[in-house]
């Protein structure tokens, strides 16, 4: 069953990508194509298959020692924020006005 | 008076170090060139003039000092857009990106300035390396040298075409399906994809994690070499836990006769529809003077390949759904103005900071990731990764190395192709290769016969089988008359070294 | 609302925990060299990994495996050798790349269980017909002195980052709720975290606390976490739901949240349980929601309600290599680990005759424990409970005494030297100070004289005052005693040791 407009703007709204009701329409049309081709995937009878998630071969366990290594200034790690206050990241109200829980 | 564009990596450094020239006027002839091609090319989107003079200085009083110098001593080199430098700003050529500074470097970027490297820029791309023209870049297109009119391919079209104009004399790319080959071959240079986990990933901003890697490109299958030693010295990156140690000379096994080794040959792949005669015919005689050289030519089979772009299309979205999360504006990136909500702030930049695929390919990700669909396609991928991985097993159980097409075309007019589908297809020939992490390659071989565009054929070997990949190119590079071509109405211009 | 008790008689509570501990002895991050942020100022401990930077990747630190693998030993889970990180996505600035990397369907260490030993004077709310464990298999016998013992199952133990911290500023109380704007500092982005579910195998909120307070213990034995329930670094949720007696399907739970003691534990689990009794009594139904404990108003309230599950994109993270832990590991691992609280309480109650909640209460705790062996290496064996008294009544009102002290007053104790009121105000003096508690007894007075000939004069100086008292013990008021020993110690001038006087004083009048 192909998405819906509906379907694709729930998506929009988890990924916090906001589309005007006309990118919705395209954004329909182009992900019921893309699904369409992935068509080939479903013919597949995969019982038995092992999925491989990493491309490594046998590469398992790597880890690093904890050992303290240096990392930004508080310049440096605030350098590309766009707000900023009080040594920290700022960000707008996280619940609207009337919403309060 | 040569031009910095005659001379190979080689060549350079020996120069520099024979006092020949100094790595100043290199960079300053580097910095000319750029000057003089890149409004015609518009390969670059910085041009780094401070740091490649600092580094170039560097190098002289290293040699006035009497040390011995680095192997890329004073070559001139420039990086994608998407990999980190200190110094630089690092756009992914997105407005999402724009301003962003970079806040450390990339190990695979630092490993060619410890060789000596000298930086001259960062290159353009498709948006967050999500394309195959370099038109879906937020700031312009870049042109093809062989014909401006043309796209030089992508995602690492930047990189292909600064190379193929002689503004640099290696680039770093990146390549998720084929973002490294498929330019270089459009614009006639060679173009390296090691094997998964040999390069450093770490400071590479991230597509697709588990099928991203970068490499070089360059006119010369020798740059190329040298560039894969600078960057595997010091064996595996600590700070990315995917890669792996490969350290070793690529240099010392190039030469080796190919004789009585073999060459797989899928012949499926020679008959498929969309495959432009010329990239057929040039492919057939690639394999030709493979068996000139006295390789035994093998057909294999790689049954699992056509559906390969399938199983990339769900494992490239659903990570480039997930890498792309972390772009909401908070920490870096665009931020929206005057939003009242976070929920609000998040949504708008990501709207209006990201282009058009790069919001497809997030939304197909997240859609395919959720749950009750993950199932149906992502672990389903995931498993045909694992038959495509087998197949190649069988392949190079047959054969040393597979001989197949880059690109299905040569270079087409900007817009010729608007239709996402085709473009996604005509990367069959290269996304298997990331799929099963394997290494591959492009070298030039010739113009076709009908476009008088270059034409590259790849080259593919098994994981860690880089430097035998590299043998046979050079057997490739040979016998074919590319080797440190120019884009013939760019070399010479300007970049005169006394 | 009606009573705990009583709704335990009608109702069986299905209660789970979710317990976060962030592995806060470590010197670094999950997946970054940053330092573990202990009071630092905002953003001081941040790179590029736990910020989220393009292009930055992952490495795990190993010595957080090694404390999860340690956890799960402890708890009597089995190792899973092959494991992964996954990405775990929503959309929430705490977490620098919008999603949390932690663990999928496998964790490292899952399937163990805790033995949970209820005393009896804990006991009672748990409903004398609830007789046999949740595994349906066990019997919860009751021992002779009502306490009992309860097999709680472990689930798993994964292993995740911590999310940053984030100021709501300019709503009420810092909360989120009309908040204008929120500062976030990336400090504890990236602390290693360990999340233990258990199976809903608890049935009372006392069987809820007394498992906390045993996983803290044994976490606390381990090293790897200072385990402060107050500030964040052991943090607990509760599930729970009713059914009716008697009953094997699971009724609607809810989630519990802001249980940052032990009391809070159980007093918001009591609260939940009355609470949705009267829901259900009422004909009502219990909602699938997430609340919020008001310590001060003593109430739950509701913080969201859940309609659909979250879908959170799980999917195997491709930057981290999976694991395959070696038996060489997890042999490291466990040659590493400390006696457990168990075990060590055992060992204390037989080698020094402590009762098991003295022995318990030591054993709990490792500092107390390891100050306890030290001083007893240097006591005669009779000595020692002397010393568990004065670690457990005494020491903990003085912040700062040495092990030489400890030994010092335990002799003073045992040899009947000092009273213990006496030993106390010694203590204060020297709290703190590198004086020995014999010394300033000496010096003050306070020592007691245990000079038998002397104390026998004094006694006899006393019972001929008072000869009317004499007589009424010998006619058999034996309560009397008390005043004259009190007699005794004002005439010695506190300096006689009561428990002679005592003793002196029965044999004369015997």
């Amino acid at each position: 069953m192909p998405l819906t407009k509906q379907d694709v703007a729930g998506i929009a709204e988890y990924a916090r990508i906001a589309l005007s009701d006309a990118e919705l329409d395209e954004m329909t049309d182009y992900m019921n194509d893309a699904i369409e081709l992935l068509d080939p995937l479903l013919e597949y009878d995969l019982d038995g298959v092992e999925p491989t998630f990493h491309p490594i071969g046998e590469l398992v366990n790597v880890t690093r020692d904890d050992v303290v290594t240096a990392g930004l200034s508080l310049d440096e790690a605030l350098a590309n924020a766009s707000n900023v206050r009080d040594r920290a990241f700022r960000v707008p109200a996280i619940l609207s006005g009337g919403d309060e829980s | 008076m040569t031009s910095v564009d005659a001379l190979s990596a080689r060549q350079i450094a020996a120069g520099i170090a024979a006092g020949e020239f100094s790595a100043t006027e290199v960079a300053r002839a580097a910095l000319d060139a750029i000057a003089s091609r890149d409004n015609q090319t518009r390969a670059f989107l910085q041009v780094s003039e401070d740091l490649a003079l600092t580094a170039a200085a560097r190098t002289d009083a290293a040699r006035a000092a009497g040390e011995a110098l680095p192997p890329l001593a004073g070559v001139p080199v420039a990086f994608k857009d998407n990999m980190n430098l200190l110094g630089t700003r690092t756009t992914c050529a997105s407005r999402m990106l724009e301003s962003y500074e970079s806040a450390y470097t990339a190990t695979c970027v630092q490993r060619m300035l410890d060789a000596g490297a000298t930086p001259l820029g960062k290159l353009n791309m498709d948006e967050f390396a999500f394309g195959s023209t370099t038109d879906s870049s937020a700031f312009h297109p870049s042109n093809n040298p062989w014909d401006i009119a043309c796209v030089p391919g992508g995602s690492s079209g930047g990189s292909a075409a600064a190379v193929a104009a002689g503004e640099v004399t290696i680039a770093l790319g990146s390549d998720t399906g084929g973002s490294i080959r498929q330019p270089a071959s459009l614009c006639g240079v060679v173009g390296m994809k090691p094997t998964y986990g040999a390069v450093s990933r770490y400071g590479v901003v991230a597509f697709g994690s588990s099928l991203d890697q970068a490499g070089p490109l360059g006119r010369r299958v020798e740059d190329v070499a040298l560039a894969m030693n600078a960057l595997t010295a010091g064996g595996r990156d600590p700070c990315d836990s995917t890669s792996r140690h490969c350290e070793q000379d690529f240099l010392a096994h190039l030469d080796d006769p190919i004789e009585g080794r073999t060459v797989g040959i899928i012949p499926a792949l020679l008959q498929a529809d969309g495959l432009a005669p010329e990239v057929r015919v040039a492919t057939q005689a690639a394999a030709t003077q493979l068996a000139d050289a006295g390789a035994h030519i093998v057909e294999v089979d790689l049954p699992n390949m056509a559906n390969s772009i399938s199983a990339y299309y769900v494992l490239a979205s659903c990570e480039a759904f997930s890498n792309l999360a972390r772009f909401d504006g908070v920490r870096y990136g665009y931020q929206e103005p005057g939003c009242a909500t976070l929920a609000e702030q998040s949504s708008l930049s990501r709207a209006h900071g990201f282009g058009p695929e790069a919001k497809r390919r997030q939304m197909l990700g997240a859609y395919l990731l959720s749950s009750g669909v993950y199932e149906r396609y992502y672990l389903a991928a995931q498993k045909v990764r694992t038959l495509i991985t087998r197949d190649y097993q069988q392949a190079f159980a047959q054969a040393d190395v597979l001989l197949m097409p880059v690109s299905p075309t040569v270079a087409w007019p900007h817009g010729a192709i608007s239709d996402p589908a085709a473009l996604y297809l005509a990367d069959v020939y290269t996304i298997s290769n990331n799929i099963a992490g394997n290494c591959g390659i492009s070298v030039p071989v010739c113009l076709g016969a009908d476009s008088e565009l270059p034409i590259g054929v790849q080259l593919q070997g098994p994981a860690f089988a880089d430097a035998r990949l590299l043998t046979f190119a050079r057997a490739l590079e040979r016998a074919c008359q590319m080797e440190g071509a120019v884009a013939p109405s760019f070399a010479g211009r300007g970049g005169e070294l006394r | 609302m009606r009573k705990l008790s009583e709704v335990l008689r009608d109702w069986e509570a299905v209660i789970g925990l979710e317990v976060h501990t962030e592995l806060t002895t470590l010197e670094t991050k999950m997946f970054c060299g940053c330092r573990i942020s202990h009071d630092d100022e905002p953003n001081a401990n941040v790179c590029p990994v736990c910020l989220g930077l393009p292009g930055a990747l992952p490495v795990p630190n190993e010595r957080a495996i090694e404390s999860i693998v340690m956890a799960g030993l402890a708890t009597n889970c089995e190792v899973m050798r092959r494991s992964m990180f996954y990405r775990k996505h929503y959309f929430y600035p705490d977490m620098a790349k919008n999603f949390q990397t932690t663990q999928g369907p496998v964790a490292f260490v899952m399937h163990g269980h805790l033995d949970l030993e209820v005393p009896a004077d804990r006991a009672d709310e748990r409903p004398t017909w609830a007789s046999v464990a949740a595994d349906g298999a066990t019997p919860i016998e009751r021992a002779a002195d009502g306490s009992y013992v309860a097999p709680i199952r472990i689930l798993r133990i994964h292993m995740e980052e911590d999310a940053a911290k984030m100021v709501h500023v300019g709503g009420a109380e810092g909360r989120i709720g009309g908040a204008t704007e929120s500062l976030i500092d990336y400090n504890r982005c990236g602390t290693p975290l360990i999340e233990l579910v258990t199976e809903p195998d608890l049935r009372t909120p006392e069987e809820a606390r007394l498992f906390m307070e045993k996983l803290r213990e044994t976490f606390l034995a381990l090293g790897i976490s200072d385990c402060s329930l107050e500030h964040g670094s052991m943090r607990c949720d509760g599930n729970v739901s009713l059914r009716r007696r008697g009953e094997s399907s699971l009724g609607t739970k809810s989630e519990l949240k802001n249980l940052n003691s032990f009391k809070s534990l159980h007093d918001a689990l009591a609260y939940e349980i009355c609470r949705q009794a009267e829901v259900l009594e009422a004909g009502g139904v219990v909602l699938q929601e997430t609340r919020h404990w008001e310590p001060s108003r003593r109430r739950t309230v509701v913080m969201r309600v859940k309609e659909t599950a979250d879908d959170y994109r799980f999917f195997p993270d491709p930057d981290l290599a999976p694991f395959d832990l070696t038996d060489e590991f997890v042999e490291r691992c466990r040659a590493r680990m400390p006696e457990l609280p168990d075990a060590k309480r055992e060992r204390f109650a037989s080698q020094w005759g402590l009762t098991r909640r003295d022995a318990g209460r030591l054993a709990g705790d490792p500092d107390l424990a390891r100050l306890f062996e030290g001083a007893a290496a240097q006591l005669r064996p009779q000595e020692v409970p002397t010393l568990a008294n004065v670690l457990i009544n005494l020491a903990p009102s003085f912040g700062a005494l040495t092990m030489l002290q400890l030994v010092s007053i335990t002799e003073l104790l045992f040899r009947d030297a000092l009273t213990f009121a006496q030993a106390r105000e010694v203590l204060g003096i020297v709290n703190g100070t590198d004086q020995m508690p014999i010394v300033v007894a000496g010096d003050r007075g306070l020592l007691q004289s245990t000079d038998t000939d002397a104390l026998g004069a004094i006694v006899d100086e006393v019972l001929a005052r008072c000869t009317d008292q004499a007589r009424q013990y010998r006619d058999g008021n034996r309560k009397v005693l008390g005043f004259l020993v009190g007699q005794c110690m004002r005439a010695s001038e506190g300096a006689g040791n009561p428990k002679l006087f005592n003793q002196l004083l029965v044999e004369r009048l015997g």
